[in-house]
């Protein structure tokens, strides 16, 4: 509701939310980026059984290269974490208490789990893999 | 944090509230089944990390045929896994177009518009149902 609170751009980038703005933030831009990728790569694929067109081959070959794979692992990492975050606290409130150990913890894990498999694949993009 | 708690006043919206953390837990749960069975299914030596995470998001053949498996027809393809990828793929639409029409109604405030908006995603999600559909039980003419 940024517009009620008749906040601009500028403004709004400087909002001290700190870490639980950007949890918030991360959950919806990874959770609208898994919506549009997976929604377009079916499309794309339905089309492209149906009819072979060029756009969804264009949709597919995008979608199956490397960059594009480490963004969806991470947009599908970072939401099921938050995710299962938001989900324990919600249905066990008194584990609010440890809401900013929960959400460092969150990090914690999400850093090597996603970092290990992101790394080796630009690696193996820049040693010439597909 | 305003649509992180549900409206009271609607019992639809309380219960989508409470489905998108039930079906969030249980997509987390149908990814790890299908991962686990795919290992013991013989992936675990034939399978790469991409194509399992491909396969757990989406449980058909096409995702693990470009692997080392020789035939995928007697345990990647068959009714359970078809039946399996339409079932996942329903619960993950319905958290995921619901999660659009939550990202909707915060930034959009013409009445019509929003109207036109909410439309908009209801087509987009049973076009997305019927063309998932129509992939995973192959019914092109």
């Amino acid at each position: 509701m940024y517009r009620g609170r008749h906040v601009g751009y500028l403004e709004g980038l400087r909002y001290k939310g700190q870490e639980n703005m950007l949890a918030w933030v991360l959950h919806r831009i990874t959770g609208l980026g898994i919506l549009i990728l997976v929604g377009t790569h079916v499309i794309a694929a339905f089309f492209l059984n149906a009819i072979g067109d060029n756009i969804s081959t264009t949709i597919t070959t995008i979608y199956e290269s490397k960059p594009m794979q480490v963004f969806v692992y991470f947009c599908v990492l970072y939401h099921a974490l938050n995710g299962l975050r938001l989900i324990v606290e919600d249905l066990w409130p008194p584990l609010l208490r440890y809401h900013r150990e929960l959400l460092w913890f969150q990090w914690l894990v999400f850093l090597p789990v996603f970092g290990l498999p992101a790394a080796l694949m630009i690696v193996s993009l820049w040693s010439g893999g597909a | 944090m305003r649509s992180r708690y549900p409206n009271r006043g609607s019992g639809l919206e309380y219960y989508l509230w409470i489905f998108t953390r039930l079906s969030g837990i249980l997509m987390l749960f149908m990814a790890a089944f299908g991962i686990v069975y795919a290992n013991l299914a013989g992936g675990r030596t034939l399978l790469d990390m991409a194509a399992q995470y491909r396969w757990g998001f989406f449980p058909t053949y096409w995702h693990v045929q470009n692997s080392d498996i020789p035939d995928v027809f007697p345990n990647w393809s068959n009714s359970f896994w078809q039946i399996y990828a339409v079932l996942l793929f329903f619960v993950a639409a319905v958290h995921g177009f619901n999660g659009l029409r939550v990202v909707v109604e915060d930034y959009v405030h013409r009445p019509y518009l929003l109207l036109f908006a909410k439309w908009l995603v209801f087509v987009l999600f049973l076009f997305t149902l019927f063309a998932a559909a129509v992939i995973v039980f192959e019914l092109f003419v």
